[in-house]
């Protein structure tokens, strides 16, 4: 008898690919077991193309939805979902979509998919109880420099090289203007995003550095280092208060086991 | 208890209004990556029972069950408390995909090994008993030998873990498989079973059969007449138990909903009663 494992595999190559050479002899049901099968085939690429043009509205008013849904349906081929949890699923198409012929007029189209992806992904978080000034005063002052912190959940750094921040808010307001100039200009974006409250904002280019490393766990002597290579005049104890002042700082760790806040 | 299935539409206006229902079913995938919808879902936890019924551990695949799943359905299902969790006599995984649907077992011994293994497994990793739904099917494999009903009732023998009974299921299958629901239903045992569903299906044509009609398990539609009196068997067999409405596409007002859940709580009530005078 066929093992299960070689059974279940010819099932996702008849689901997925198509191909259902291999198991119609074992079919059952109806007067042609394949055209049964065929809407778990459907189901499959029907719920999840549309899980993925869903999760992608801005870039498909952006590229035109024929261009998104012809994408979105060979995604669902290419990269079937490794987990069950759909929200988590669609964080290549951003590159698959860029990649293919019919994009390839669109140089920023990535780098928009890519800020969508993030602005989802953070509409489902929530904010941690943030930390105050008072907080960090348990900490010795020696210690400052190796701290890690942890910033809110609902908070990503964006680097694109356009103004897509300008594009986006042109999507989210749903009001088209006459003209719209895309420039090539380096912005650095901070979002927030926590129970759908979305928040962009350009920072300058050194407290891009600074939150962008605190956020990738660089201690706070590292991050400041590298805000001080791109601009000199940064002011690392004034960033630290704006973090905080912001409410981003949910937990500092100091190496050593007694040095959390 | 007659509820309905939650979902995330719904949610935040069932936090909001509270309004009359026995019970409320989730699907944990909507909720394991989206903290938002799981705060909202604490706040309706506190108010209601809640089940978690799972569509996302394959049970039913040759590989392994991914562990890390279970294991954040865990972290929920402590915080959540429900009084039910069950999952599906299906599969979803192969070769590291999910792929997103309940497709089809064989019904053989091999795969009851490997179901009786994975059911004890997701058992003693969530510390509780789960419950396993039959399913809704369109196509069988001709290595089956035995059928479903015997293949979930050793199943529950072997690892005691009680059967999902979804009506819906048990006609749409039939139907399209060619048996009689009724006779399907008197073949499960009635001690094990923990938990009834209703939901609409969507007539198509069966394209290999011309001028026959085969019935699709879409969620998207009232339940049908048939499944109602199918229903009233199942309640007469099995006693009071706790049921659910489920729609999933297409998704009404919740009023709708809630009409549905009552309309299961009348059938109900009046199954018993003429069981009861009928045994009198
Ligand atoms: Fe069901």
């Amino acid at each position: 008898m066929l093992p299960l494992a070689e059974l279940q595999h010819r099932v996702r190559q008849a689901v997925v690919a198509a191909d259902d050479r291999a198991i119609a002899p074992l079919l059952v049901g109806g007067g042609d077991g394949r055209t049964r099968l065929g809407i778990h085939r459907r189901h499959y690429h029907t719920s999840l193309a549309t899980a993925v043009i869903e999760r992608f509205p801005a870039t498909g008013w952006l590229a035109g939805s024929a261009l998104v849904s012809d994408a979105a349906q060979a995604f669902v081929v290419a990269h079937p979902p490794s987990r069950p949890c759909l929200a988590e699923y669609g964080e290549e198409f951003p590159a698959f979509l860029a990649a293919r012929v019919d994009a390839a007029g669109l140089p920023y189209l990535r780098a928009f998919a890519d800020l969508e992806w993030q602005i989802g992904r953070l509409s489902l978080a929530v904010t941690a109880p943030a930390l105050t000034l008072a907080d960090l005063q348990s900490i010795e002052p020696s210690r400052l420099a190796d701290l890690s912190l942890a910033l809110q959940p609902d908070v990503a750094y964006v680097h694109a090289p356009w103004n897509l921040d300008e594009l986006m808010r042109i999507y989210l307001s749903d009001r088209a203007p006459d003209r719209f100039v895309l420039r090539d200009e380096d912005v650095r974006l901070e979002l927030r995003g926590a129970r759908g409250g979305l928040q962009i904002t350009r920072l300058e280019r050194a407290v891009f550095v600074f939150r962008e490393g605190v956020q990738r766990g660089q201690a706070l002597a590292d991050a400041a280092m590298a805000a001080c290579e791109a601009d000199s005049a940064f002011d690392a104890g004034g960033a630290l208060s704006s973090l905080i002042a912001d409410g981003l700082l949910t937990a500092a760790r100091a190496p050593g086991k007694d040095g959390e806040a | 208890m007659a509820g309905i299935g939650l979902r995330l539409p719904h949610l935040m206006e069932i936090a909001a209004t509270c309004p009359p229902v026995e019970w409320v079913e989730i699907h944990p995938e909507n909720f394991l990556a989206n903290p938002h919808a799981t705060e909202l879902l604490l706040e309706v936890s506190r108010r209601y029972p809640v089940s978690v019924h799972t569509v996302g551990i394959s049970i039913g695949s040759a590989e392994e069950i991914d562990l890390e799943h279970v294991n954040r359905l865990r972290r929920l299902v402590d915080a959540v408390d429900p009084v039910l969790v069950s999952g599906h006599l299906a599969w979803s995984t192969h070769g590291g995909a999910y792929l997103n649907d309940l497709l089809p077992l064989p019904y053989t011994a091999e795969a009851l090994r490997v179901a009786t293994d994975h059911v004890r497994q997701v058992q003693d990793a969530l510390g509780r008993e789960y419950l396993i739904e039959n399913p809704s099917t369109y196509v069988g494999f001709s290595t089956s030998t035995m059928g479903e009903a015997e293949f979930l009732s050793e199943l529950a023998a072997r690892t005691g873990c009680r059967i999902l009974c979804d009506v819906s299921n048990v006609h749409l299958s039939g139907h399209n498989m060619g048996y009689d629901p009724y006779e399907f239903l008197d073949r499960l045992p009635p001690g094990a079973i923990g938990e009834l569903h209703l939901g609409g299906f969507t007539p198509e044509d069966d394209d290999a059969s011309p001028g026959a009609e085969l019935l699709v398990d879409t969620h998207a539609t009232p339940i049908a007449e048939p499944v109602w009196q199918l229903y009233a068997h199942a309640l007469r067999r099995f006693g009071a138990v706790p049921t659910i409405v489920e729609w999933d596409n297409d998704l009404p007002p919740l009023a709708t909903l809630l009409q549905e859940a009552s309309r299961a709580g009348a059938v109900r009530d009046q199954a018993l009663e003429s069981h009861h005078a009928a045994a009198r």
